[in-house]
């Protein structure tokens, strides 16, 4: 009886994820950027590895979005796996296809490898609380799945959206608008194309079997879902050893013919529950999870791994960024300064940015001016494909505080447009050889033009000409001068990243005294 | 009056009709028809009211548009900053001409500008693109290259070709309306270098001299009319401004169909000597216009 009404489980399961996928989806395309920041961080919230490090930039107090997943899964194991995480629901797209080819293909019980996956997880954790983001950035899902949209599904729609606003443009028709096509890094578009044909390909072939294996998200919840109070369990009096439920379980977890569930590394799809025939299959409180036994063996393993693998990888992959500061000083110029990223306002600084982002690209995909840009391993190996800076492509706009409302991480700290104006995450420096006032002698001043506060401004030069001229109390190092300066194929004056985030000065205001009369005559 | 006195008198009076219809027309001398008035200074009024009385000298818009014309207006929509910080054109007066060009006959009017910050932003904190769309606008994006097609400027020194907007290609009419403010490269910026906004690749024109490229584009693209708007003055700190301390309150409009006219009348209102504005001396140079206000007919209106 109890049996029958569960059989509705898979449906409201298919239902929700499609409710969390689509619109996470659409944050990392919308051509328009017109999704409000609240909207976002209501689906981010939700994603764990994200919500999770957001607990350590706020010294352990945890989130909303974090203490919803935890419950949930307590209560009901991994279902988070199957509903909230898109990169999930994007294999049980992979997996819908493979059925409708290979319709007689079969899931068959596959032992969980919870030693390596275990100790992936681990391994990745530790980096973390070091400092360096290299595994969770290569594996953690929700930024796997927002690389692979951003990068590879976004420059589409845009080339979509542009055709078609070219079209209706014949007509007069501005509705629909052209965007520029963000410009596309091999070095950064590789790892997305490489990911999402490992996800395609062993989703194909194996089912959830990345979840299983390799994500940070699934092990954490994994050994979560051993407490969890409900369980997927075999009725062994209604069961009839038919192994329709084996069959059906993409993360090949169930043992029909011992009628055993690796419930750690169930992600709580209920497939099986809507195949058995008998209901065989039950979804119940349980005191006693039926994978307890097997969870003391590998504890041992863990630690065997723990050993072997960590001390070598910290020396490898953990890819201290004070190395690179000594650099910093040691040379000068403006191609030197390219070898130092640039991180956004409310990330406080480069250390600090780099050891909290997983790289998911959300403010990339959203910051209008399109100045946020993947980086490689500007920011080491540790910081491997997290934003930065980009002056030659745009520039950081005074008035705008987009990126910083919407992390979902906390790397970039939400800041005010006040504060923001006072945020000094970079210094201009003035090339005065390479100037075109000094090269042709001719005026020019398109970088004192861009400038906001006016730290780059114009002083007399020979003749009538005027020559720029810095005060960097003020410059917050928005980009705007460099991006406007003309010069090719270097800039004659650029922005050196702070390793810190510094405060600006105030720009000094003067009221400019109201010298017109009304009641005289005009001047000519 | 002795009779050599007389002759003296009567000769001088003779030269100066000369003078005067040799350098117009003969209406001069006895009333001000609309063709005649070279430039219409206004102050004192809102920047909406003071067009509809400036452009009523001119013969109201009639003159200007046709029945069934396109028309492009386009402001200065440089920059992300609100309409009381002076940085883009006065969004009332931009309503008010899209409005008077209706009433003439105009089948569409078009608004874009090639922004320097992200354009939907200044589009949007401009006030502009409400006020376009709510006059009955078409507001045009303008932030994608693909919109911008290549122009040959015959005329031009240093500016040979330069991409420019397609709906200004297209347009019937095309009505510049610049802001007059401080600005850091040109002095000022007005008219001429407003039209940097039809315009795809500006980095060519810093390259290349500034105000040689700012004259040889003008030698290209004549706007039908120009209303230079002066309500709203940034005085210092141009062309983004730091803050509302660089901007008074100048309450002031200037209209010609001579876009050098109009730019020179704009330095002097502002507080600086037209020939020191390098683009303007080289404009009237290349006879784009005329500088010598002097010599200009023109009609001065108190709101």
């Amino acid at each position: 009886m109890i049996g029958f009404k569960l059989r509705y489980l898979k449906k409201i399961r298919v239902v929700l994820s499609l409710l969390f996928f689509i619109p996470i989806s659409i944050l990392f395309l919308d051509p328009r950027n017109g999704i409000p920041a609240a909207v976002s961080n209501f689906f981010t919230a939700l994603q764990l590895i994200p919500s999770l490090t957001k607990l350590f930039v706020f010294f352990g107090w945890m989130t909303l979005g974090l203490a919803v997943v935890v419950f949930l899964t307590l209560l009901f194991g991994r279902v988070y796996c199957s509903t909230l995480c898109p990169l999930g629901t994007f294999q049980d797209i992979v997996i819908r296809i493979r059925k409708k080819i290979h319709k007689r293909k079969r899931h068959i019980f596959v032992k969980p490898a919870y030693a390596i996956h275990y100790g992936i997880f681990a391994l990745s954790a530790v980096l973390a609380f070091l400092g360096s983001m290299t595994l969770l950035n290569l594996l953690e899902p929700f930024s796997n799945y927002g690389r692979m949209v951003t990068s590879l599904v976004e420059p589409l729609v845009t080339i979509f959206n542009n055709i078609s606003a070219g079209f209706i443009g014949r007509f007069n028709w501005y509705f629909l608008y052209k965007v520029p096509l963000r410009g596309v890094d091999l070095n950064t578009i590789l790892y997305p194309l490489f990911f999402l044909l490992l996800i395609g390909y062993l989703a194909y072939s194996h089912g959830r079997l990345f979840c299983n294996l390799l994500c940070p998200a699934g092990a954490l919840l994994g050994l979560l879902s051993r407490l969890s109070l409900y369980n997927i369990i075999v009725d062994t009096e209604n069961c009839n050893h038919c192994g329709a439920c084996e069959r059906v379980c993409k993360s090949n977890c169930i043992q029909s013919d011992n009628q055993k569930i690796e419930f750690a590394a169930c992600v709580g799809c209920f497939n099986c529950i809507s195949a058995c025939p008998t209901g065989g299959v039950s979804y119940a409180r349980s005191r006693a999870p039926m994978t307890r036994r097997s969870a003391d063996k590998f504890t041992a393993s863990r630690r065997k791994f723990f050993s072997e693998l960590i001390t070598p990888a910290i020396g490898t992959v953990f890819y201290p960024l004070a190395a690179t500061d000594s650099t910093t000083t040691a040379t000068s110029g403006y191609e030197a300064s390219r070898n130092i990223p640039i991180s956004p306002p409310g990330s406080q600084g480069i250390n600090r940015y780099s050891s909290l982002c997983t790289a998911c690209h959300l403010c990339v995909s959203v910051c209008p001016s399109q100045v946020l840009y993947p980086s490689f391993l500007h920011y080491g190996i540790a910081g491997i494909f997290q934003p930065m800076m980009n002056y030659t492509a745009s520039y950081c706009n005074y008035e705008c505080t987009v990126c910083s409302q919407i992390c979902p991480t906390g790397a970039i700290l939400p800041v005010s447009i006040e504060e923001k104006k006072l945020v000094q995450i970079g210094k201009a420096t003035f090339f005065k050889d390479d100037c075109i006032v000094v090269a042709k002698k001719k005026d020019c001043a398109a970088c004192s033009e861009h400038c906001p506060t006016k730290a780059v401004h114009m002083v007399p030069y020979e003749g009538k000409l005027n020559i720029p001229e810095l005060n960097n109390d003020i410059c917050v190092g928005c980009g705007g001068c460099e991006h406007a300066c003309p010069t090719t194929p270097r800039k004659a004056i650029y922005v050196t990243a702070n390793q810190v985030h510094a405060q600006a000065k105030k720009p000094p205001t003067k009221k400019q005294e109201d010298g017109f009369d009304s009641s005289k005559d005009f001047p000519f | 009056m002795d009779r050599r006195n007389f002759i003296r008198k009567s000769i001088g009076a003779s030269i100066a009709f000369g003078a005067y219809t040799a350098g117009g027309s003969f209406d001069h001398l006895f009333a001000e028809s609309p063709a005649a008035i070279d430039l219409v200074a206004i102050k004192g009024g809102e920047p909406d009211v003071m067009f509809d009385k400036g452009i009523e000298a001119l013969g109201g818009m009639k003159a200007f548009v046709k029945k069934g014309n396109s028309v492009v207006v386009k402001p200065n929509i440089g920059w992300d900053v609100l309409p009381e910080r002076g940085g883009n054109t006065n969004p009332k007066l931009i309503s008010r001409i899209i409005k008077h060009c209706y009433e003439a006959g105009a089948k569409e009017v078009y608004v874009v500008d090639h922004t320097c910050d992200e354009w939907k932003r200044c589009y949007t904190n401009s006030g502009i693109e409400k006020a376009a769309k709510d006059a009955g606008a078409k507001v045009v994006p303008g932030g994608s290259e693909s919109y911008y097609h290549e122009v040959t400027i015959p005329q031009g020194k240093s500016l040979k070709t330069s991409k420019e907007h397609e709906v200004i290609l297209n347009a019937d009419v095309f009505i510049n309306v610049p802001i007059l403010k401080n600005h850091s490269g040109t002095s000022l910026t007005l008219g001429m270098k407003n039209l940097m906004g039809n315009v795809w690749d500006r980095g060519y024109w810093h390259r290349n001299d500034l105000h040689q490229c700012i004259a040889d584009f003008a030698t290209f693209r004549k706007p039908h009319l120009n209303v230079i708007d002066a309500y709203y003055v940034m005085k210092a700190n141009g062309p983004r401004g730091v803050s509302i301390d660089d901007v008074v309150t100048m309450k002031a409009q200037l209209i010609s169909t001579d876009i050098v006219a109009a730019d020179a009348a704009a330095a002097k209102l502002f507080g600086t000597k037209p020939e020191e504005i390098q683009h303007i001396q080289i404009a009237a140079d290349m006879k784009v216009g005329r500088m010598d206000l002097d010599k200009l007919n023109i009609k001065r209106i108190i709101v």
